[in-house]
């Protein structure tokens, strides 16, 4: 049985990515915010599917100290029970805030929590990816088009906008993509982006003030969680890993020009000393 | 520059913790939170690469205030920015809470303020200036019903920021008041804004910035600063319109808001309960 390890697993994109290949005979290894709502996420999968092999893992993600945590009981689990090999990490855990807030470590939530933590993740869980020939899936956003990454003020301290931090960080997770195909598709290792389109979740819910206020307005109109999890399963399943780096509706798209190798290696070196960690250092199995 | 901040694990002194940061400034950071205090310690000089030094430390018991300064007297630092962050609140009216808890609003917000203000002066870099930061309140301007306590605390610290000022100013040192509206320092900082509806939107200031222009205002020699034009025109009303009148006002919006909030919470902890 093939593993596939999912963040945000517990509502909108990430629970019907769960829920859609949990059905598919996938093993799923999810990580939640709240334990309360983990068990409900699990509940509701397996009223659904009562054969789906479905664990989760409580953790805030928006704290270092937490992923590392999570990083090591997921590791302890796929060794113990997966054949230590994952199939595939899909990043997609995320949030959006109407004011500047910071993590543990003073980091902005949004860049910290959108892009930093997969980031770091996917180092901490290379050695069983790279076993597995795996593949990482972030999920990203239309809205990386037209912004630059801010290298003087990646936390965007001078100036914060809810909406550019957003755009910023869903960049960052295409440039983490390019950066990670560019070191470790030789491995086996590939990358990709799903972008959702605009879909009806409750990432706005919690984020209070103008992006609540408009959130609520715009989810109105987006599609059913499932509609993107097609493309994380399309991604899962294809038995050749596929070529392209940007995906929506299953299908190869474009992405920004900002995304080149040159800027992935630059957000590579920033991401690592943020993270206190070396990509290539890794203890692979 | 040497800079010790007090409560600097979270909020607001984890922001001005940030912008000293990017300034260059060395740190030394205190904190009750032991391991958030090592969490921003990591992120500050991984961001910056300057210098942070970390001790955990309740400021309301003096023994452990006088352990933290055997470490900095044991390093010989000596400093040229104190920043007082350090600060408790509990929501609701008076008779509503615990005993002890109004009493630590007081000894965290003013006596151990008082204690370690009094300790780093004593270890101010000889020969240089001297800045340093309280953090009041807008709530110090006017009488606050169902904050009285919180809000008469802040009022000390205005008052006292600006007596010494006074005494310190022949001494090149300048002493500032910080007196914010809201700010989104927390998840329930948030939640607690969003129940004021639209006095609590307009009132609430963008911590980043609150935390850059402190600095500025600081260390260019003001006496106090009042973020955002709405909350100085507020300021300046509660010193022209009767207290008792002002105290009316307060109380309904307060009640207003308190009583939303308190629904929201006990909805949620009976949701959490089933």
């Amino acid at each position: 049985m093939n593993t596939i390890i999912i963040t945000g697993a517990t509502s909108g994109i990430g629970l019907a990515s769960a829920r859609l290949l949990a059905a598919k005979g996938f093993r799923i290894l999810a990580v939640g915010h709240s334990k309360e709502n983990c068990e409900k996420a699990r509940s509701a999968i397996l009223a659904e599917t009562p054969a789906a092999s479905v664990e989760y893992f409580p953790a805030d993600l928006m704290q270092q100290r937490e992923i590392t945590r999570v990083a090591g009981e997921l590791t302890e689990y796929v060794n113990k029970n997966c054949g230590a090999e994952v199939d595939a990490l899909i990043n997609n855990a995320g949030c959006a805030r109407s004011w500047y807030m910071t993590t543990d470590e003073g980091y902005e939530q949004q860049f910290a929590l959108n892009y930093l933590a997969g980031f770091l993740l996917t180092h901490e869980l290379l050695p069983l990816l790279t076993k597995g020939q795996g593949r990482v899936i972030m999920t990203g956003s239309e809205s990386h088009k037209g912004i630059k990454v801010h290298w003087n003020d990646v936390m965007l301290r001078r100036g914060y906008n809810p909406l550019t931090a957003y755009k910023q960080s869903k960049l960052c997770d295409i440039l983490f993509a390019r950066g990670l195909n560019d070191r470790y598709n030789a491995a086996g290792v590939h990358a990709y982006v799903v972008d959702p389109g605009l879909v009806h979740t409750d990432i706005g819910n919690k984020s209070g003030g103008i992006v609540n206020l408009v959130w609520k307005l715009r989810k109105r109109h987006g599609a059913d969680p499932a509609v993107p999890a097609r493309t994380y399963g399309w991604l899962c399943e294809q038995a050749e890993a596929p070529a392209g780096l940007y995906y929506r509706l299953c299908k190869e798209n474009t992405y920004s020009k900002q995304v080149t190798s040159e800027n992935a290696d630059r957000l590579f070196a920033l991401s690592e000393q943020l993270c206190g960690v070396t990509f290539g250092k890794e203890n692979l199995v | 520059m040497n800079v010790l901040i007090t409560g600097a694990a979270g909020g607001l002194g984890r922001a001005l913790a940030n912008e000293c940061g990017r300034r260059g400034y060395n740190l030394f950071l205190t904190d009750v939170n032991a391991e958030g205090l090592l969490c921003i310690q990591r992120g500050l000089e991984r961001q910056f690469g300057v210098t942070v030094t970390a001790k955990a430390c309740d400021l309301t018991s003096a023994e452990s205030v006088d352990k933290m300064l055997s470490v900095i007297d044991t390093n010989h630092i000596r400093f040229d920015m104190l920043l007082n962050i350090a600060g408790v609140d509990f929501e609701g009216g008076f008779m509503g809470r615990e005993r002890e808890k109004v009493v630590r609003i007081i000894t965290l917000n003013d006596a151990a303020a008082l204690r370690i203000t009094h300790a780093v002066l004593e270890r101010r870099r000889p020969g240089g200036h001297f800045t340093a930061v309280f953090v009041s309140s807008l709530a110090s301007m006017f009488p606050m019903p169902l904050k009285a306590t919180y809000a008469a605390s802040k009022r000390f610290l205005l008052d006292f920021a600006l007596s010494l000022r006074q005494e310190l100013k022949d001494q090149d040192a300048n002493v500032l008041a910080l007196c914010p509206g809201g700010m989104v320092t927390t998840p329930e900082a948030m939640r607690g804004i969003a129940a004021q509806g639209f006095w609590g939107d307009v009132t609430t200031n963008p911590m980043e910035v609150v935390a850059r222009k402190t600095l500025d205002r600081a260390l260019s020699g003001k006496a106090t600063y009042i973020p955002g034009g709405l909350n100085c025109t507020l300021s300046l009303l509660g010193k022209l319109i009767p207290r008792k009148w002002i105290a009316a006002v307060v109380y309904r919006r307060w009640n207003y808001a308190q009583n939303k909030w308190l629904t929201v919470k006990e909805r949620n902890a009976c949701c959490n309960a089933k």
